[in-house]
């Protein structure tokens, strides 16, 4: 089996929905409202922060670092987001993160946050339909709102953006996926993605300068990759259905993340985390499955990194917990 | 006093397996699988929200429209089925009601079962976009962070026993 387990962190009393990682720390977010740092370096693992955990009045549902910065964005069910940073020459194992700002304008609750690859953008969806995308100043205390998105006809659940590109995709409710990309002064929406039959959950684009891919999840249990074409005459850019990953998942498929080396991992409400490998262009192959990865309960979110010379597969769940596997092909 | 009396009798069906550091006498512990029958007596003395009776009275919830799908293994996850049938078909509290069984089996239910609660076939309007929300995770997670709608649902499972 090229996944071990090999460590299980108790961080949450509850659901823990997200996490990510940079320079060495990873953050989780959890319904217990709390957010927490744990120091990846060297392995240790070490619970190293619990942020103010009367800033959000409700579930932190959504975690994204700036790329290349401690700068946290953290979005809540209370409708705010909030954004938090440390010194870069504080100790990793001794953070003393401070609050830098609170971001109000979602009627409702936001359910996924997104920095864009240079730090500039920062995106954020909910459940009122809306994505929005704000312009950070250097520190990451000034925010403006550059673009209102109201073309999803459901809640947004999910947002990311390209590694190298001003380009986002928006997963909803109502079934679809929205890519996004910057026209002279404003924002819009590049082309739709039809064909999952239930709400998609979560995307990410291929970790690559040679072609535009993006793989999603849904509730309707698969995982799907999607190609760019090329430019239509009408200015929207044509996508088209690349593959359809192998049937691994029984129910719903919540969190997707394509690695850099070119993995995709998936898991979901069945806890099957599963990890997929391109044999040939648009053929995809399970490479490891592990059942139960946390026990009986769902797993919200999987994301890879990348800690000293292991690739790291990071998982989420409703028990609370953040599983750290080591992959190895 | 009441709640807690309520919690200790669930847990004489429903051991709290929900601790991890309990995993290992979850192996041990000879517990009784869950049956239709029990799943109904969680679920029928619910309120209805409008009407001065349980779901079990009016119907909306019936024995016959509830499949356990068991594992024998405590360690696998199973899944148990529920599906209600309003009183009328265009009954607008037919979400609530949805939540309310769910919230129910959520709290009484071992974190090994995952819970679907969809409407009859034909019994509603608006089916498919009720199912829809009944089985969002995120959606019934949020609801339950809404003050108001869980002291409905509180409401809604005072007169469970």
């Amino acid at each position: 089996m090229p996944i071990e387990l090999l460590k299980s962190l108790r961080l949450h009393k509850d659901k823990l929905w997200s996490l990510d990682c940079s320079k060495g720390l990873m953050a989780t977010a959890s319904s217990d409202r709390k957010i927490k740092l744990v120091n990846l370096q060297n392995l240790d693992f070490k619970l190293v922060e619990e942020l103010d955990d009367s800033t959000h009045k409700k579930s932190v549902r959504s975690v994204s670092f700036r790329p290349n910065s401690s700068i946290l964005a953290a979005g809540s069910f209370d409708s705010t987001i909030s954004i938090w940073g440390k010194d870069d020459s504080d100790p990793l194992d001794n953070p003393e993160t401070d609050l830098l700002a609170i971001i109000e304008g979602h009627e409702n609750e936001v359910k996924g946050v997104a920095w864009s690859h240079s730090g500039e953008f920062l995106a954020s969806c909910s459940r009122d339909k809306s994505v929005w995308i704000w312009e950070a100043d250097e520190l990451g205390e000034e925010y403006e709102c550059l673009s209102v998105l109201q073309e999803h006809s459901q809640d947004v659940k999910h947002v990311v953006w390209h590694p190298n590109m001003n380009l986002l995709a928006s997963s909803s409710y109502d079934d679809t996926i929205r890519l996004w990309k910057e026209d002279a002064d404003d924002w819009e929406c590049a082309a739709v993605l039809n064909g999952h039959e239930g709400t998609v959950w979560c995307s990410d684009f291929e970790k690559s300068e040679a072609s535009l891919r993006l793989v999603s999840c849904s509730d309707d249990a698969t995982v799907r990759v999607w190609k760019y074409v090329e430019e239509g005459e009408d200015g929207e850019d044509i996508w088209t259905l690349d593959a359809i990953l192998p049937n691994i998942h029984s129910r719903a498929v919540y969190s997707v993340n394509w690695s850099s080396h070119g993995y995709i991992a998936s898991a979901g409400s069945d806890g099957i985390l599963a990890v997929y490998k391109e044999v040939e262009q648009g053929n995809w192959e399970v490479v490891a499955q592990q059942n139960e990865a946390h026990s009986v309960f769902e797993v919200n979110m999987v994301k890879w990194t990348r800690v000293g010379d292991k690739d790291l597969i990071l998982t989420g769940g409703d028990d609370g917990f953040a599983n750290v596997w080591c992959f190895t092909p | 006093k009441l709640l807690s009396q309520r919690t200790a009798s669930n847990n004489l069906h429903t051991p709290d397996l929900t601790d991890a550091e309990t995993e290992e006498s979850e192996y041990e512990e000879a517990e009784d699988p869950i049956d239709a029958q029990e799943i109904y007596d969680m679920i029928a003395h619910i309120s209805d929200p409008e009407h001065p009776l349980t779901l079990g009275q009016l119907a909306v919830v019936n024995l016959s429209d509830i499949e356990v799908r068991e594992k024998c293994d405590k360690t696998k996850i199973s899944e148990v089925v529920v599906k209600i049938t309003p009183t009328i078909t265009h009954c607008s509290l037919a979400t609530l009601i949805g939540l309310g069984i769910r919230v129910r089996l959520e709290r009484s239910l071992p974190s090994r079962y995952r819970i679907n609660i969809l409407l009859k076939e034909g019994s509603h309007q608006s089916e498919n976009q009720v199912n829809k929300q009944l089985n969002d995770k995120e959606r019934v997670a949020a609801a339950c962070e809404n003050d108001q709608l869980l002291g409905v649902v509180s409401k809604m499972l005072s007169t469970c026993k």
